[in-house]
């Protein structure tokens, strides 16, 4: 195991496109070459965003996400001030630092402050030519489909007004398509997860998603397929101490979870913005169905981030998940004032509890690869699983 | 969830110490009417509760911005839970160990220290325990996500009022929607029946009370402008607490009047006004006297805070009642500047009012994970900037003492002002 750890070794050869792709994000070659084209590139915030609609415009839809690693984030508290999360902050100095300097346009929903005033000062003082947030409800009644459906559609008129042309259905039902591919390829990558000594790291499957926001999706797709292709005929399979599941804040560096796999845990499962709850639902379309209506049903239904009501809900999938991948502890990951995952902790943790799954609690700042004084919170945290296994 | 319940209710010593402070205050020769009508006001609102506890009546509480007209109209005793919360502790002391309580709940620093200490009261039982609690998403995160762990601390059921975040007629409806539901839920949960004629005549008193805000604010434009610090966080809590009742509508006239008198009289807040402040959130409520004698000594004197007190020109109609609840919920000031979404008309509203009011300079009280809130130093220091009004920003904690001393808060200030001096 520890050989195949060791940073930069790589066995699965099909691995390196996402990797180069992460290496050299936000200004990646295919970005670039997508805007050499004349093609326009819109940033999304929040897994709520219908990607579908940017890629049926022919656009490039990136994920916004901030430095890769932790980092002094001087403007960023300067801009957002130092209380609000570290995500929110790391992405709005990235952007004021030219990152993304090639996005046509941000689009966000008011998910949470601390994503909603990201959108407000990237308005402010990044500036881009367009720009749209999206009332996202937090209830998944009847009522709240109806309301996002015309989000959605409000959202969708405005883009078509700023491109110029009319996003036609036919193109909105393939771009659906794409999409649903990449999470039926992204499931069966899980699938292998969910193995005694499955062949791929957890902290490799958060490399792969975060490829996925940040490449046009039919060569994402192509290059998932290759790699489920390797992983059914390599010989490498992992074993560890324990079965770990990642709950919590977004999460962008693979490096927190290699720093756990380093120790043993074997990280099967994960409740991320930037994992499961990115792929899990695919959006389900009838022949004659309108396609924003397929859109808002399966963005507002989808695996529920902790800002939604009631969080039963999320606890529920968490915890099925858990049974799935015989999952032994869990740990929650909670980057520093990030609200609406940290006021479920404490329900969360009593429910695990009735489950008898432990969890450990670590509070981070984005970007953190997890070394120091979390490695031994783990390194206790495993001793405790094994001292109960037996 | 470990914290058992150590303390006793002690919202009945916030009732004893406003019925004192009514005594005091009619005593003294000075003493303002509205201050008496004010106190008693809580006193009676305190004894609202209580009285409904003890006799076995169903009582609600309900979060920050939740439109408590509606359980009024019901005739259901409410309990503002961040208000009577931090009433508590400022009358009784018990900041600390409500803070300690919502630490020992797995609530961490991440969540407002407002909303971790209020939590903490509930499971400590310094607060009586509500029959439902009630709770919307304004004004932020800690609001949306406070209920639920509520309702598991006081075993009782809750209703959470979704208020969409844009302000379109579809998102009215919703809101609307959603406010009919809730009735629905507090009819059956309490059996009490929503008597619409007085929802109407609430919200048509709601309307007086709009009027009466508007009125002060404009008093408050004199030079010397009129009004001390403490009377702002009164003007707060009458609409936090009673929105659309007489006894707001008698207070809020009693106040106009002795505003009204004192700029007929040339009566300024302090003696000798030389510093023309902007607040903006709100100062650290247990620092008032504090900030009242810095306020006297340099003659600084806060005449405008308009994240609280801008009420713009919107209007509400009785004959509609829920449509206009659903409409006045888009109408707080707090809910256009602090929550957002931010647009050049809310940055406006800030940089119009320094202009309107004339003021020197502005006050910025950084609460400690005030995140919506905070967000905006920049914003809005960079907007006042463009139009020459300095801006201070004073790190601060809004319930918590200890995040600063007085000392520090005082130096700062004073530095302010000799800059304001050399202007
Ligand atoms: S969910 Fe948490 S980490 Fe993500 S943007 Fe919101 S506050 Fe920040
Ligand atoms: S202090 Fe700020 S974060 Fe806390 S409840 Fe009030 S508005 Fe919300």
């Amino acid at each position: 195991m520890t050989d195949l750890l060791q940073r930069g070794v790589r066995k699965l050869q099909t691995f390196e496109p996402f990797r180069e792709v992460n290496n050299t994000f936000p200004k990646t070659a295919e970005i670039l070459a997508w805007k050499q084209q004349g093609k326009p590139v819109f940033g999304w915030l929040c897994t709520y965003i219908p990607e579908e609609i940017i890629h049926a415009a022919g656009a490039l839809p990136v994920r916004i996400t901030g430095y890769s690693q932790e980092m002094e984030l001087e403007d960023g508290n300067a801009y957002l001030y130092i209380d609000n999360c570290s995500f929110s902050r790391s992405c709005l100095q990235l952007g004021l630092r030219g990152g993304y300097d090639y996005l046509d346009g941000f689009i966000a929903g008011s998910t949470c402050d601390g994503a909603r005033r990201l959108f407000d000062l990237w308005c402010t003082y990044v500036k881009v030519p367009f720009s749209h947030i999206l009332t996202v409800p937090r209830k998944m009644t009847e009522r709240a489909h109806e309301l996002y459906y015309h989000q959605i559609q409000e959202f969708k008129e405005r883009f078509e007004k700023f491109l110029g042309f009319q996003i036609k259905d036919e193109a909105l039902r393939h771009s659906i398509e794409v999409v649903n591919r990449s999470r039926e390829l992204l499931k069966s990558l899980y699938e292998w997860r969910k193995l005694d000594n499955p062949p791929i790291f957890g902290a490799e499957v958060l490399e792969v998603l975060n490829a996925s926001f940040r490449m046009p999706k039919e060569r994402f797709n192509e290059c998932l397929s290759n790699l489920l292709q390797e992983l059914s005929t390599a010989d490498v399979r992992h074993t560890g101490r324990s079965r770990l599941m990642i709950v919590g804040s977004v999460m962008n560096n693979h490096e927190f979870i290699r720093a756990i796999e380093e120790q043993g845990g074997l990280v099967v499962a994960d409740e991320l913005c930037t994992s499961t709850r990115y792929w899990s639902d695919p959006v389900v379309l009838g022949d004659d169905e309108d396609p924003v209506k397929a859109l808002a049903r399966r963005y507002l239904n989808n695996f529920p981030c902790a800002r939604m009501y009631p969080s039963d809900e999320r606890f529920n999938r968490i915890i099925a998940l858990a049974r799935d991948f015989r999952v032994e502890g869990v740990i929650s990951e909670i980057i520093r004032y990030c609200v609406p995952y940290a006021h479920d902790l404490p329900l969360l943790t009593s429910r695990l509890k009735e489950e008898e799954i432990p969890t450990l609690a670590l509070d981070v700042e984005y970007g953190t690869s997890g070394s120091g004084q979390i490695q031994t919170r783990v390194q206790a945290f495993l001793e405790m699983l094994e001292a109960k296994r037996k | 969830m470990t914290v058992n319940e150590i303390k006793g209710n002690k919202l009945a010593a916030v009732m004893k110490s406003a019925r004192l402070l009514v005594r005091m205050n009619r005593a003294h020769a000075d003493g303002r009417k509205s201050d008496t009508l004010y106190y008693q006001m809580l006193a009676n609102y305190c004894e609202r509760i209580l009285k409904a506890k003890e006799e076995g009546r169903f009582f609600a509480a309900h979060s920050v911005f939740f439109p408590n007209e509606i359980l009024y109209a019901m005739d259901i005793p409410s309990m503002h839970t961040e208000m009577t919360a931090w009433m508590t502790a400022l009358f009784t002391g018990e900041t600390a160990d409500m803070l300690a309580a919502g630490a020992e709940l797995g609530l961490a620093s991440e969540i407002c220290s407002a909303h971790r200490g209020l939590t903490g009261a509930y499971a400590l039982g310094v607060l009586p325990r509500p029959d439902a609690i009630l709770w919307s998403n304004l004004v932020c995160d800690n609001t949306a996500k406070c209920g639920e762990l509520l309702m598991k601390i006081n075993h009782c059921p809750g209703f959470f009022l979704e208020r969409p975040f844009r302000n379109s007629d579809g998102e009215i409806q919703y809101l609307v929607a959603e406010l009919k539901d809730m009735i629905g839920f507090l009819e059956e949960k309490s059996g009490h029946k929503m008597d619409w004629d007085k929802l109407s005549a609430t919200v048509a008193n709601m309307e007086r009370q709009l009027e009466i805000y508007r009125d002060i604010s404009e008093l408050r434009k004199a030079t010397p402008s009129p009004y001390h610090i403490q009377g702002f966080f009164q003007l707060l809590n009458t609409y936090y607490l009673f929105p659309g009742q007489p006894e707001a509508i008698e207070y809020l006239e009693a106040v106009r009047q002795e505003l009204a008198e004192a700029v007929q009289a040339g009566k300024g807040a302090v003696p000798n006004e030389r510093f023309r402040l902007m607040t903006l959130f709100i100062p650290p409520m247990y620092r008032m006297g504090f900030l009242e004698k810095l306020s006297q000594e340099f003659g600084a004197v806060s005449v405008t805070e308009p994240f609280f007190m801008h009420w713009g020109n919107g209007h509400l109609n009785p004959d509609r009642p829920l449509e206009s609840i659903a409409r006045h919920s888009y109408m707080i000031p707090e809910a256009c500047s602090m929550y957002g979404p931010l647009t050049e008309e809310s940055i406006k509203t800030i940089t119009d009012s320094a202009r309107d009011y004339k003021v020197h300079g502005a006050i910025y009280y950084a609460n400690n994970g005030c995140r919506h809130t905070c967000a905006t130093v920049k914003v809005f220091r960079d907007a006042l900037s463009e139009i020459d009004v300095p801006m201070l920003t004073v790190d601060m904690d809004v319930v918590d003492p200890t995040f600063n001393s007085e000392d520090e808060m005082r130096e700062k200030l004073q530095q302010f002002f000799e800059l304001l001096e050399q202007r």
